[in-house]
């Protein structure tokens, strides 16, 4: 079926090259490429790290201690994988940890908050009505819920293949399983979600 | 074609379709599909309702400190592997092969003495009950170690690169 779905190789590869370079930059003493690495990947993983856990302390914490790990590693850094693979893995990890030892054991709590912590929309030209903000809410609100229900691991993947537009193979890597796997895990979030969510359109 | 419903491994093909990840020739296959197939059609319909409420849940920005508080933390960790360097350091700011060695054996035996303290004192078997609460701490003391191999690595590169820069 990979031959179905669009790839975009050059561009991949294009940044399999950048990554990998400033990588071995760093490796060899260019603190400067951690910064174009940090500004590059920051928030993709602070995103994905808030997805997963739903609480906005937790996730940049998290966060920061994924660059930690990226910036300890560097002297044993292999280019063996693609960086985002690497990275995310990281992440993936300490998240599912997090999970585990109930670092987020706020996340009802925050559920079921007003949810002020969550971004403000940016309206350009009005500021939307009380009601509009109402529905938006319950609408974040309900979304948030439905993701936060999947399994952790069903949560990570359909968090990579929906905001990080990962392709199955990453995302196999990522999770230590096989491409197959994956899209049994998506399948059946994707299900669940749609049970959930279908009542949206 | 087959109707993709008729197996999961095909099924997907329908989530690609929706996501827009399907390559123009398969995209218009299903198109073609999806018009004359009912179940097909409202699994569509049912799918980009999920991907449309999904692209509705934004992300607030990064915190401003961000970068800061890291940079910070990696400073700390530097000035930590500094102070720890620098007792092996000769007086050119260079790390001889002797007290490298010495640092190594120094490194050793500060793990060991580590290792030891961590250890609870020698007592009974416990009982099954008691096994099984040692069993849940299993994960933070194998971070924990895993955490100090990953220092002591970096720390002996750390030595090792020195090293060979003083023999230069």
């Amino acid at each position: 079926m990979a031959e179905r779905v669009k790839t975009d190789i050059g561009k991949a590869a294009a940044a399999l090259d950048l990554d990998t370079e400033l990588m071995v930059r760093l490796k060899e003493g260019d603190g400067a490429s951690f910064g174009v690495l940090l500004e590059k990947h920051r928030l993709s993983v602070v995103h994905f790290l808030y997805r997963m856990v739903q609480n906005y302390a937790v996730a940049e914490e998290l966060a920061q201690e994924v660059f930690l790990r990226v910036y300890r590693s560097r002297s044993t850094y292999e280019p063996t994988a693609k960086f985002t693979t690497w990275l995310f893995r990281i992440a993936t990890h300490l998240a599912l940890n997090a999970l585990r030892d109930g670092k987020n054991e706020r996340l009802q709590e925050r559920l079921d908050d007003d949810t002020s912590d969550m971004p403000v929309r940016q309206v350009s030209d009005r500021r939307p009505s009380v009601e509009q903000s109402m529905v938006y809410q319950a609408k974040l609100d309900e979304i948030r819920r439905a993701i936060a229900a999947l399994p952790e691991k069903q949560r990570a993947a359909v968090l990579m293949h929906k905001y990080e537009e990962m392709e199955y193979s990453q995302i196999a890597k990522v999770l230590s399983c096989s491409e197959s796997a994956v899209k049994s895990l998506l399948f059946r979030a994707y299900e669940a979600l749609r049970a959930r969510l279908a009542h949206m359109a | 074609m087959n109707c993709p419903m008729e197996s999961r491994e095909n099924a997907q093909l329908l989530v690609d379709y929706c996501a827009g990840k399907l390559d123009p020739e398969w995209e218009a296959r299903l198109d073609g599909h999806i018009a004359t197939c009912a179940a097909c059609g409202e699994f569509a319909r049912r799918q980009r309702a999920v991907w449309e409420a999904l692209d509705g849940w934004d992300a607030a920005p990064v915190s401003a400190d961000f970068d800061r508080r890291l940079y910070r933390r990696i400073e700390a960790q530097v000035s930590w592997w500094d102070l720890l360097v620098r007792p092996f350091r000769s007086p050119l700011g260079t790390v001889t092969p002797r007290r490298t060695l010495a640092g190594a054996a120094a490194a050793c035996l500060l793990l060991t003495a580590g290792i030891l303290l961590e250890r609870p004192a020698i007592s009974p078997a416990p009982a099954p009950n008691e096994m099984a609460q040692v069993d849940t701490v299993q994960p933070e003391q194998v971070e924990r170690t895993l955490d100090a191999m990953e220092m002591l690595n970096e720390f002996s590169h750390h030595v090792r690169t020195e090293g060979s820069g003083s023999k230069l």
